[in-house]
C-alpha cells in the first residue's frame, strides 16, 4: 500500500516543549487519527507536515519532499484548522472568489453544491455563522479542489453530536469517492475515530506512544478487572498500566487473549480509545 | 497567488467604504473653507495608506496567516502582497486627493466667478508627493514592526515614532531660529525643483526595498 504522507524522525524544539522523532505513515485510502491530550504535540506535528513550522526530519507527501515541492504539493492538499481561516469578515461567496485564485483545480460548482448541501448562506459574514456552520464552510473550502490529502486539526471540537456525525459522514464519503485519497485527522474526541479511522497514532508529551490499526487496538486491548491478589500474579510484561480502584484493580493489556489463557481471567472489558488513552496518561506502570 | 491575497485584503477593507466617503466629503468641505490646496492629498493619502495596514489586524483576529500558509503560496508572497497593498493604497490616496482638489476648486470657481481660486498645479503635485513620501516613510517602518511585534504594538510604536519625528523637526526649526541662521531659500527651492522628483522616487523605492528585506527576514523565522 502506498503512503500519501510519510514522516521520518520529525523533531521540533520549543522553550517548554519538544516534539521527538515522530515517524508514521498515512496510507492511501485510509483515515489516520492523531490522538493525544491538549498540548501533546498533535498541532505541532500537523504544522510540521504543512511546513508552517520549521522542523527537523523528513516529511514526504505523495512521495516527494514537502519542503522542496511545497507549492506543488499544497495544490494536492486540503486543510482544516480549528482556530484559523481566511477571515471572519468575508462571505462564503467571497471565499469562492479568493480560492479560485489560489487553486488551479478549484471547482466552483462543487463548492456551491457543498454550500447548498450544508445549508450555508452565501452572502452572510462568516463571523455571524454558528460554530457548526463555520466548520462546514471550512470543510467545503478544503475539499472543493478535489485534493488527494485532507488534513484536519480538531475538526469536531466544540460541535454538537448531530453536526459531528454529519461531518464524519462527509469524511467517509470523501474516501469512498476515491480510494487513492487519505485523511489525517487530529482530535481529542476519540469516540469519533472508533467509527471512521483505519489507524490510530497516539502522541503523548511530544512522543509517539503507539501507531496501530484501529481494529487491532479495539480487538486486542482489554481492561482486566481483578482483585489485588490476581493483580499481584500478573507479570509486568503482560500489562501496560493499571489503576487502583476502591474495590478492584483495572489493568490495561494489549493482548487480552494471552491474559485469558495464561491467568484464566475472565472479566476483561473491551476498552474505548479514550479508555486506552487515559490508562497511558493517568495509569500507573 | 498574490492576486488571491490582495482580494482577501480588499474584501476585508470593504468595511471602510462608508468611512472613506465621509473623509472625502470632509476634505471637500475643508478645501471650500480654507481654500488650501494641500489638505486633501495629505489627508486622504495618509488615511488610505494607514487603512491598508489595518489588514494586519484582520489577519491577527482570524489567525489567517496560519491557514494561508497551508494553501499553495509562501511567506515571501505574503510579505510582497502587503507591500503591494500599502504602496497601491498610498498612491491611490494621493491621486484621489489631487483629483478632489481639482474638482472642488473648479466647481467653486464656476459657482463663484467673482472669487477665483488660482489652482497652482505645481504646489498640488509637490503636496501630493510630500504626502506620499511621508506615508511611505511611516509604512516602511511600521510594516516590519508589525511583523515583529504584531498589529497592536506596531500601532503604538507608530504613534511614538510620529511624536519623535515631530519633536526632532520642531527642535531643528527652533535651533535654526535661535542661531539666527539665514537659510538660502532660493537655493533650496532651486535644488528641489531640479532634483526633487528624483529624490522622491529614489528615496521611496530605497525605503520600501530595505523595509521589505527586513520584514521578510523577520517573517521567514516567525512561528504561526
Amino acid at each position: 500500500m502506498e503512503n500519501n504522507i510519510e514522516l521520518q524522525n520529525v523533531s521540533k524544539k520549543y522553550k517548554d516543549f519538544e516534539l521527538k522523532d515522530i515517524s508514521f505513515n498515512v496510507p492511501q485510502g485510509c483515515i489516520v487519527g492523531l490522538i493525544g491530550e491538549n498540548g501533546a504535540g498533535k498541532t505541532t506535528t500537523i504544522k510540521s507536515i504543512l511546513n508552517i513550522t520549521k522542523a527537523e526530519g523528513i516529511v514526504k507527501i505523495l512521495g516527494k519532499d514537502s519542503k522542496e515541492n511545497e507549492k506543488e504539493l499544497k495544490e494536492e492538499m486540503g486543510v482544516v484548522l480549528d482556530d484559523s481561516f481566511l477571515s471572519e469578515y468575508l462571505t462564503a461567496k467571497q471565499v469562492n472568489s479568493i480560492m479560485q485564485d489560489f487553486y488551479k483545480t478549484w471547482n466552483e460548482n462543487k463548492y456551491n453544491q457543498l454550500l447548498k448541501q450544508f445549508d450555508l448562506p452565501t452572502n452572510k459574514l462568516i463571523k455571524d455563522f454558528s460554530s457548526g456552520m463555520k466548520m462546514k464552510l471550512k470543510i467545503a473550502t478544503a475539499i472543493s479542489h478535489n485534493p488527494k490529502i485532507l488534513i484536519l486539526d480538531e475538526p469536531t471540537s466544540g460541535l454538537d453530536p448531530v453536526v459531528r456525525n454529519e461531518i464524519l459522514d462527509i469524511f467517509r464519503k470523501y474516501i469512498e469517492d476515491d480510494e487513492t485519497r487519505s485523511i489525517l485527522l487530529s482530535t481529542h474526541i476519540t469516540t469519533d475515530l472508533e467509527h471512521i479511522s483505519d489507524y490510530i497514532v497516539f502522541i503523548e508529551k511530544g512522543k509517539i506512544v503507539f501507531d496501530l490499526p484501529t481494529n487491532e487496538l479495539l480487538e486486542n486491548y482489554g481492561i482486566i478487572k481483578c482483585s489485588k491478589d490476581d493483580f499481584i500474579r500478573l507479570d509486568k510484561k503482560d500489562y501496560i498500566a493499571y489503576q487502583k480502584g476502591k474495590y478492584q484493580y483495572e489493568v490495561l493489556t494489549n493482548d487480552k487473549n494471552t491474559i485469558r489463557r495464561k491467568y484464566n481471567m475472565t472479566i476483561i472489558d473491551k476498552p474505548s480509545i479514550e479508555d486506552i488513552m487515559l490508562f497511558y496518561i493517568k495509569g500507573e506502570k | 497567488m498574490i492576486k488571491a491575497l490582495l482580494k482577501k485584503d480588499l474584501y476585508n477593507l470593504a468595511t471602510y467604504k462608508a468611512s472613506l466617503i465621509i473623509i472625502i466629503l470632509f476634505c471637500g468641505i475643508a478645501i471650500i473653507g480654507t481654500e488650501a490646496m494641500t489638505i486633501a492629498p495629505a489627508i486622504i493619502c495618509g488615511i488610505i495608506g494607514m487603512i491598508s495596514l489595518s489588514t494586519f489586524s484582520y489577519d491577527e483576529m482570524s489567525k489567517s496567516n496560519r491557514y494561508i500558509l497551508t494553501l499553495p503560496t509562501n511567506r515571501k508572497e505574503l510579505v510582497i502582497e502587503k507591500y503591494i497593498l500599502a504602496i497601491g493604497a498610498t498612491v491611490l490616496g494621493g491621486i484621489l486627493g489631487m483629483l478632489i482638489t481639482v474638482i472642488v476648486v473648479n466647481v467653486m470657481n464656476d459657482l463663484r466667478p467673482e472669487n477665483i481660486i488660482n489652482l497652482d498645479y505645481q504646489s498640488l503635485i509637490v503636496a501630493t508627493m510630500g504626502g506620499i513620501w511621508g506615508i511611505s516613510f511611516l509604512q516602511a517602518i511600521q510594516i516590519p514592526s508589525i511583523y515583529k511585534w504584531g498589529a497592536e504594538k506596531g500601532r503604538i510604536q507608530m504613534f511614538i515614532l510620529v511624536f519623535i519625528i515631530v519633536a526632532i523637526l520642531s527642535g531643528i526649526y527652533f535651533l535654526i531660529n535661535k542661531a539666527n541662521i539665514n537659510m538660502n531659500m532660493e537655493m533650496i527651492k532651486n535644488f528641489i525643483t531640479k532634483f526633487g522628483v528624483w529624490i522622491f522616487i529614489i528615496s521611496t523605492i530605497v525605503m520600501y526595498f530595505i523595509s521589505y528585506k527586513i520584514a521578510y527576514k523577520i517573517y521567514k523565522h516567525k512561528e504561526e
